[in-house]
Parts: structure tokens; sequence; C-alpha cells
């Protein structure tokens, strides 16, 4: 297999059942390339949300075949899938979404405890470096409660890259912020994927972002109608 | 160093300190409870125990008389034949135990006795002047009828000891004096039920607080006892044994029984409503408890749902992340049994300090003090497992619905 392939999704199909039968994907076929910053838009319901909840491992109910980095996690239990996503995959969602009675500090270092590869010191070394490459070093010891939306999402993009994992993974991560935060949280993704070769897959609505991406791929009622 | 799993339910322990105080106190109230009303019912039974085995042995050995002789032609003919008998006679029949030395050898041979007292029992009326009451006299082994019941605990006035060397001398209950009206160093006459008569003189008085014994006994030295009924050296009606064990008389009985050519009763067999009493106290003690700990639990499981209904969102992070299942399991079972533990600890503490103070509450009554309480440390250790399977019952369940949680759905909204 093609090592510089970083994902491969094939023939995905989806149904939801309730309320109704209704199809949500239909033969959904791509790849990603390694260091690719790829964005899925779409309008509401076509479909973008559930490709990368499917991509990230976390819906199993589908249709088709994943792989990631070479690896086939259809078919995979889910907490085989948990352990998978803690080592290679990073998630910024459109809400922060982050542990409010934690510091920040803890909130960064918890997937990586979770994955138990790294000492507690390194760990706590890794955290600060990826508090500076976000530019919030100051912020570590408060409680997240207490920092601001755009500041909570660039926590949030630490604890993502804190297992240093081959594929960022955004739900509309910039959907909540304002015009500067979007821009910051941009080139960090740029400078992720061109500098450190991390793949990164985002849903978005924001125009301006899809185009400045490398790569977009549209959906329209289950279906690939752009960028194959 | 806690595991990061123990660390996130430390952090939502403590970051709700309320509802944990909360939860920690329902477990606490249901220990602390289980750890008295155990005390209490044990203290309950011991008493009971105490006031009984003053005049009762583990095991008593006696004659038990000739078998039911009412139609003795049934055990010649076939079942269904007519017979018509009246006044039926009983000629006499040895009456006591024979060869009682050797009997008495073979009874302290077993392991497990620790006392063996025999007794010459006769039923007689005591007598002071018109006063008449019925009773019963005992002739007893001064040393031993001490060891097995000691008696010289109750004697009110007098020495229990002289009995030994008084062959004039009789011991009486408290309510028997006094309703013969009688005293310390007063004459006192027995009527046997083969019509001897013979005075005695009062050198003692006892209450045990057991209304029927205090009001129809009297001890005698054994030797007294057999020259009143004019029997030899040997004589005895009954023997008392003691065990180590009281609740365990089984099997001694049924090793005794078949060599001992009289009847062998334990006190259970002999007494079943102070065993009844004492197990319906168990029944009704372990019921109450059970309840509050049951109450206890409820309130763990409310507080771990409300707790999950909460976090809902942390909980799929924490699962997106790439905790498993069984880690969200983990960390609720964690929280649930820190608050179990806690609470276990706490609950005894209060239990301890609850029975000590009840344990001081005077109750005078038949010859109490105070609330009778026993303290043993079965009940605490019991009470704690109790709490600990009840909190891990409470949190299992409210924690395996945690990690059944799918992120996608709560993520997605």
């Amino acid at each position: 297999m093609d090592k510089s392939i970083s994902l491969k999704a094939s023939n995905i199909n989806k149904f939801f059942h309730e309320p109704e039968e209704f199809q949500a994907l239909k033969n959904v076929n791509f790849e990603v390339k390694k260091g690719e910053f790829l964005s899925l838009i779409g309008k509401s319901g076509s479909g973008k949300s559930t490709l990368l909840y499917i991509l990230s491992t976390m819906d199993t109910d589908y249709k088709g075949e994943l792989v990631i980095n070479g690896e086939k996690l259809t078919g995979q239990s889910l907490n085989q899938l948990a352990a998978f996503r803690n080592s290679h995959i990073g998630f910024v969602f459109q809400f922060h979404y982050l542990l409010p009675e934690f510091s920040v500090l803890d909130n960064i270092m918890l997937p990586a405890l979770k994955l138990n590869k790294k000492s507690k010191e390194e760990i706590e070394s890794d955290a600060y470096n990826n508090l500076k490459l976000l530019g919030l070093p100051e912020q570590a010891l408060k409680l997240t409660s207490k920092l601001s939306g755009g500041q909570q999402q660039r926590v949030a993009i630490a604890r993502a890259l804190i297992n240093s994992p081959s594929i960022i993974m955004g739900d509309e991560p910039t959907g909540n912020l304002d015009s500067k935060n979007t821009n910051i949280v941009f080139d960090i993704f740029k400078e992720l994927s061109h500098e450190r070769g991390q793949t990164i897959i985002t849903v978005t609505h924001d125009e301006d972002f899809a185009k400045n991406s490398d790569r977009v791929i549209e959906l329209s009622d289950g279906n690939v109608i752009k960028g194959h | 160093m806690l595991s990061t799993n123990s660390k996130i339910a430390l952090v939502h322990l403590t970051s709700k300190v309320k509802q944990t105080i909360v939860a920690v106190l329902g477990v606490t109230f249901g220990i602390s409870m289980y750890v008295f009303m155990n005390s209490f019912m044990g203290g309950v039974n011991d008493t009971q125990t105490t006031l009984a085995f003053t005049s009762l042995a583990h095991i008593r050995i006696y004659n038990d008389g000739p078998d039911d002789n009412t139609n003795l032609v049934k055990k010649v003919y076939p079942a269904n034949t007519l017979a018509n008998i009246s006044n039926a006679r009983v000629i006499q029949y040895t009456e006591g135990i024979k060869n009682s030395a050797a009997i008495l050898n073979l009874v302290k041979k077993q392991p497990e006795v620790i006392g063996v007292a025999p007794q010459v029992n006769i039923n007689v009326f005591f007598r002071n002047g018109g006063n008449k009451v019925n009773g019963t006299l005992s002739g007893v082994d001064v040393a031993n009828e001490n060891k097995l019941f000691n008696i010289s605990t109750y004697i009110i006035a007098g020495k229990w000891d002289e009995l030994q060397y008084r062959p004039d001398g009789i011991i009486v209950g408290y309510d028997l004096a006094k309703d013969l009206s009688l005293n310390v160093n007063d004459n006192i006459n027995i009527l046997t039920p083969d019509a001897v008569s013979r005075n005695y003189k009062i050198i003692g008085i006892f209450q045990t607080n057991v209304k029927s014994v205090d009001k129809t006994k009297a001890y005698l030295n054994i030797n007294s006892a057999r020259q009143l009924l004019a029997k030899n050296e040997d004589y005895v009606t009954d023997l008392q044994v003691n065990i180590n064990n009281f609740e365990n008389t089984a099997p001694t009985v049924s090793r005794l029984a078949p060599v001992i050519p009289y009847k062998v009763e334990s006190w259970q067999m002999a007494n079943q409503q102070l065993e009844a009493g004492s197990k319906l106290r168990d029944i009704i003690a372990n019921a109450v408890s059970f309840t509050i700990l049951l109450v206890a639990g409820f309130g763990i499981y409310n507080i771990l749902n409300m707790t999950i209904n909460e976090k809902i969102r942390e909980i799929a992070i924490l699962k997106a992340m790439g905790f498993s299942s069984g880690d969200v399991t983990n960390i609720f079972l964690t929280q649930a049994m820190v608050i179990g533990v806690i609470g276990g600890i706490i609950g005894m503490l209060l239990g301890f300090v609850v029975s000590d103070v009840v344990a001081h509450i005077p109750f005078k009554i038949g010859g109490l003090n105070y609330l009778p309480m026993g303290f043993h440390p079965k009940d605490y250790i019991l009470a704690f497992m109790f709490g600990l399977v009840t909190t891990f019952v409470a949190g299992y369940l409210p924690a395996r619905k945690a990690s059944k949680i799918d992120p996608v759905d709560i993520i997605r909204g």
C-alpha cells in the first residue's frame, strides 16, 4: 500500500433508521495524502459531519471500509478503536469540550496520560511546548472555564496535538470564533500540515477557510460532488 | 502517583463537594445504624444469655422417668386391638442417675466440656409457720456449681462458699425469703414429697433477677440433699454440663446421647423460646439495617446518576480522546467506592459513638443498670463489608450507563 496515503475511505454508505429510513452517505470514496489539509464542505444535511464521524472511528454503524495509516479499522471493537483514536487521531470540535474542573495543563495532558507511553514530566513539557505553539503558555495553570472562547479553542487544539497524532480532525473548529481567532486557528492547521506533515481533515461552513486549504471535498445529499 | 482514571474521579468528587458529602453521609448513616442496631441486639442477646445461663446449663443429663405406660397392651398385641384400661398404676422405678461417677468421668473427658456440676433436685414445700411455698431444692456441688453458674456473684447476703461446710445451711432466693418473711440466720422448714420434714438455717440469700428462680429456688449442699432423701453418696438427679461454645451443643449431645442411658438435653431443646427470641431479634436488626443501607445505596445511585447526566459531554469527549468503556466505568466506580470507604469508616466510628452513648442510658429493670450493648468487632467488619457491597452495586449501575454513552450522539447533539 502507498505509504503516502494517510486515510482511505472506500464505498462508505450510511443509513439512518430513525425517525425514518434515510441514506446519509452514498458510496463515498476518497483518499487523503499525508500532510494534506482537507476541508469537507456542503450544505446542512449533506452528510459531511456524518462522514467525519465515520472517518474519526467514533461512528461504527456504516457500510464500506475505512483504512487509516494502512490499518483497516472497519470491524474493530469499540475499545480497540478507542485506543487507536488515542494514539493516532486528534479532535477539535465546534465547542471546545474541555473539562471545566481541570486546569489547562491537565486538559492537554489527559490523552497522553491515557496513552501512557511517556513519563509525566515528558508529557508536561510536551504540553507546555504545545501551549507555546498556540501562544498560551501563561494560561497553563488556569481552569479552562476562566479562558475566552478563542483561548479555549486553542487549548482544545493543544490537547488534540499532545499525542502527535497523524491525523487531526475538526468539526467546524472555527464555527464559534471571530475572524481573528479563525485566522489564528487556520494558520496553526496550515503549519501543522505543511511543517509537521500531520493530516488535517475539517468540516467547515467557512468558505474562505475551505478555499485556503489544500483541497476541498464537497458533499451534497450524501454524494461527493466535487474534489475526488 | 494516582492513575489518570483515579485522578479524574477525584476531581469529580472534589469539584462537587456538597454532593459528595451528602453521598458520604448517606453511607455513614446506613453503616452507623447497622453497627448500632446490631450492637444493641447483640447486647440484648448477650444479656439474655447471661440471665438464662444463671440457672440453665448448656447441656443437662437427667433421668426423664419411665416411658408412657398408659397402654401396655398395645406393645404386645396388634395395633387395632381394643384395650380398656383404667386407673393404671406405675410401679416404682429407679429415680436419678445410677452410676453417676462413671458418667461424670465420661462427660469430663470430652474436650469441649469446661465444667460439670452434679445436682440433686427435689420438689419441696418451703415452710415458715403457716406460710407454704412450692419450689425446688437444689443439692449442689458447691465449687462446681459456682464454676458453671457464677452463682456467688448473685449472693446479696451471706457467702456462697459457706454452703460447703454447713450441712445445716441453706441459701434461698430473695423473693422466696420475702414471701416466707425470712432473713439470714432464720430457720426454714422443708417438706419433701416423701413427707420428710427438716429444718435448715438460712446462711445466704441470692438474687438472679430471674423471678421464677428467685421465687422458688434454694440451694443445699449436695450431701445434705442426699441425706434428706436417704440416698447413697452416688445419687444424682441431674448432671449440668457447660461447654466452650454454648451455641454449638448439637455435636456434644449427639456424641453423648448414644452412650449415656439417660436423657441428654441441650438448652436449645429445653428452651426453644429463648432461641426463637434471640433469632427474631437478629432478624429485626438485620431487616432494619438492610433497609437503611438500601436507602443509602439509592442515595449514591441518584447522586452518581445526576453526576453522569451533568458530565455526559465530558464522558463523550473522554471517549473521543481514546478512553475506553472500561476507563469510564472505572472512573465512576472509583467515585462510588471512595464514597463507600470514607462513609464506611466514618460510619463505623459514628456507630461506635452512638452505641457508647446509648450504653450509658440508665435502664434499671431486671438487674440491668444501663441499656445493654455489645461491642463485637464482627458487627463493625460486617457493616463495613455490607457498606462496600451496597456502594459497589449503587455505583456500578450508573457507571455502566456512563460507559455505554455513544460519543457521536452527544457531540453531534
